[in-house]
């Protein structure tokens, strides 16, 4: 039966012919490993082109959804993660696999006569394979892919003449947008993997009608491709596969960072194998690196079946690819310990993860709005806290050392790290004289010198100093802040009778009550301390610390936020309950 | 057995050996791109909906339905819609009949439960008519020809009255089946 119907397809298709012309290939000198690399190429392309389908029933191309689909796929739907792992990490080993086979091919002299044309179709090919990598990288929609893209379609327009015209047509526009996406994905899932399976078939056309190129002396008697070389073929693609697998688990897929957002800094790095293009850039004009260098190595590249000649050309033409790589890989090591060295981008990196992080949080949680998830990102009194410290306060204020994101500041600090702002530790410490004065509170403004420091705390005396973590607690109590736990009311009244001096624990003139007030109505000559560090205390010192309530005339140079309209009423609320959410970290 | 036979047969098992580790590699690199996709692609119909809540919908007040019973049709618009990633707000989902009895309220589903179209309340007959096959309906939703071609009476809705405002928890049906069941 079986057979009948075999015999009937084989005789309107001739397949088994072709079948057998395709398994009994000769393979002169044996089967080798050194043969495996086109084999492990096309299949590692045929994954590409299936998980790639298979993703393509996820993938939404716009810029309010493409990242949040991949979101979804990659944190909702089942398995997505591994799906989405498994073609980023593949398109990675396919770059690898690029590199062995084109030196296989080159230090066997297999791209010599006449295999030339077999040659130049591999050098397209892998110009098509760095151009998928490109435009995949843009798709998810990241901070990541968007500003690295950003770069390499701006290069495009160093080609002469018809470059700003190409970047135009690439982008969609001249801004990126939906257009940007939409011809990015339709040249990434149709005409460059079209493209490449045409290339495909010409290369495996030219490979059969030459014959494996044998490699001198030959180790073995001839064999054929079937099962010999097919059997070495697949354990190297298993091989592959199985590294594959490994990265996609260790990792938990690939990498998603925070939705693209054009407002927000983000230091644009390529994919890892275009570093050192990257690094280039940095000691070359972009002319030089996007056009003459280029250039200059394709044609190089197209003239080496003929350079190879000779025995000395082959030299140069194998010793030119050593020192491709070789250059590359040093570039590449430059851009890393650059990146590293360097501790703004160790912060920017951070932040970005924070900002991702706390967007998955929040899409897990309450989906996301038709606007998209940058909008989720922008309306986040979290994120937005962070932002607007960075941008109105980190100037002169830190917190926890660092300008509220993490990154560090240029300017010296001059007022007070805020991190943990009225809390117990925080106000214990501040009623200390040395870190009164120490930069980390009053040391860069003019209270260094003022009359709590020089008459107040620096006079104190053991005794005394005793007493102020109690009010410090006081004070902290007073603050109300979320972390903090309540005093009972008796212990508070006990609290309040010390910061009233009513047993005359304190000197006369170093007692709180001489300038401060709390719960009173005299208006002491000092920031009133009545719900000193709430959120209607901090908001209100914030809008206008010139306020009488505040430093009155004393002020040292605190703008007034909200009387000169520097940020808007929600902007400081957001700001305060932002302050007032967390401990400092040590 | 002669030596010639036995190498022979040794380089029998040899190639049965190769030629089976072959295939077998050759396939689970083959099948694999197809199977790490496979959980994904399944997800829609093994995701498991059904144990969700349907949430409460505000639809109108009580003072605003006729106190004789006499139904009146309401849009029914969705505080809160899900769609893959995008959670939309304020979102039409369809239209009930609301009908007071006393305090109490019912609820039925404008679409009719045998093919889906829009069922019309009908004053002069005082009863409800699908005017795509004919079904007929009592006031209180049950099929009242014999041969009506919707197999079951009007969907009904969970309702509650709190603080004079109606609240209704709004579901479509699987269509053309004798028993109610949530889609
Ligand atoms: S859809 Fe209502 S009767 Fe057929």
């Amino acid at each position: 039966m079986m057979k009948g119907i075999m015999d009937w397809i084989d005789d309107r298709s001739g397949i088994r012919g072709l079948v057998k012309e395709a398994l009994y290939e000769k393979v002169p000198g044996g089967a080798r490993w050194r043969y495996v690399w086109g084999s492990c190429l096309t299949f590692v392309f045929f994954t590409q082109v299936v998980t790639g389908t298979l993703l393509w029933m996820f993938y939404s191309p716009s810029t309010q959804t493409a990242w949040e689909s991949v979101y979804f796929l990659e944190y909702q739907v089942a398995g997505g993660w591994f799906l989405r792992g498994v073609h980023h990490y593949m398109a990675q080993a396919m770059i690898v696999l690029l590199v062995l086979h084109l030196m296989q091919v080159v230090i066997d002299g297999a791209y010599k006569a006449p295999r030339e044309l077999n040659f130049w179709f591999g050098i397209l090919m892998l110009g098509v394979t760095l151009a998928l990598s490109l435009t995949g990288y843009l798709l998810p929609w990241d901070q990541k892919g968007y500003w690295a893209t950003a770069v390499a379609t701006n290069l495009m327009a160093e080609v002469p003449l018809i470059g700003p015209i190409i970047q135009k047509v690439v982008v969609g526009g001249v801004e990126y947008g939906h257009h940007t996406l939409t011809r990015f994905f339709a040249l990434h899932a149709g005409i460059l993997p079209a493209s490449l399976i045409g290339l495909v078939v010409v290369h495996i056309y030219l490979f059969r009608k030459h014959g494996i190129h044998v490699k001198e002396p030959r180790p073995k008697k001839d064999s054929y491709f079937w099962p010999d070389q097919i059997l070495k073929d697949a354990v190297a693609c298993l091989a592959v596969l199985l590294a594959v697998v490994t990265l996609t688990i260790y990792f938990h897929g690939a990498p998603l960072g925070p939705p693209a957002d054009p407002s927000n800094e983000f230091p644009a790095r390529p994919e890892w194998y275009f570093l050192f293009l990257f690094q280039l850039l940095k000691y070359v004009p972009a002319f030089w690196g996007a056009v003459i260098i280029p250039v200059f190595l394709v044609v190089w590249m197209f003239l080496q079946p003929f350079i190879g000649k000779s025995k000395v050309g082959h030299r140069i033409n194998v010793g030119f690819w050593w020192a491709l790589i070789a250059g590359s890989v040093f570039l590449t090591f430059l851009a890393v310990s650059e990146d590293q060295a360097n501790i703004k981008h160790g912060a920017a990196i951070e932040e970005a993860k924070w900002q991702a992080d706390r967007v998955i949080e929040i899409a897990n949680a309450e989906g996301i709005p038709p606007l998209g998830a940058v909008s989720l990102l922008r309306a986040d009194p979290k994120n937005q806290g962070r932002r607007l410290f960075a941008a109105h306060c980190a100037s002169c204020h830190r917190y926890n050392g660092h300008d509220g994101r993490g990154y560090p500041v240029d300017d010296p600090q001059s007022a007070a790290d805020l991190a943990g702002f009225a809390s117990t530790a925080w106000v214990t410490e501040l009623l200390n004289y040395d870190h009164y004065v120490s930069d980390k509170y009053f040391g860069g403004t003019k209270f260094k010198d003022g009359t709590m420091a020089r008459k107040v705390l620096a006079k104190y005396t053991e005794e005394e100093n005793k007493l102020l973590p109690e009010i410090a607690r006081l004070l902290a109590d007073e603050a109300n802040l979320p972390y903090e736990e309540k005093l009972e009311e008796e212990k508070r009244d006990e609290l309040l009778a010390l910061f009233y001096n009513d047993d005359l624990d304190f000197e006369d003139g170093r007692a709180c009550i001489d300038c401060h007030d709390i719960d009173s109505e005299d208006e002491g000559s000092a920031p009133d301390l009545t719900g000193y560090g709430s959120r209607e205390w901090l908001i209100a010192f914030i809008e206008n610390p010139e306020d009488s309530r505040f430093y009155g005339k004393k002020n040292d140079r605190m703008p007034c936020y909200g009387r000169d309209d520097k940020l808007k009423p929600e902007e400081i609320e957001i700001l305060v309950d932002w302050i007032r959410a967390s401990p400092a970290t040590p | 057995m002669t030596d010639s036979s036995k190498k022979q047969e040794k380089q029998e098992d040899r190639r049965k050996f190769i030629v089976t580790s072959t295939i077998g590699a050759s396939a689970a690199c083959a099948l694999f791109p197809f199977a790490s996709g496979i959980p994904s692609v399944l997800d829609p119909a093994t995701r498991d909906k059904g144990n969700s809540e349907v949430p409460w919908t505000k639809i109108a007040k009580l003072s605003s339905l006729p106190e004789d019973g006499t139904p009146t049709k309401f849009e029914v618009i969705l505080a809160k819609v899900r769609d893959a990633w995008t959670t939309y707000t304020d979102i039409p989902a369809g239209a009930v009949y609301l009908a007071r009895k006393g305090e109490e309220v019912v609820a039925f589903n404008l679409k009719c439960p045998h093919l889906g179209c829009a069922i019309d309340y009908r004053k002069n007959s005082n009863d409800y008519f699908c005017p795509c096959h004919n079904s007929t309906f009592a006031l209180d939703g049950a099929v009242t020809t014999e041969n009506s071609p919707s197999p079951r009476g009007m969907d009904t809705m969970d309702t509650k009255v709190e603080n004079g405002e109606v609240w209704i928890r709004f579901q479509q049906f699987v269509p053309n089946i004798k028993e109610k069941v949530p889609v």
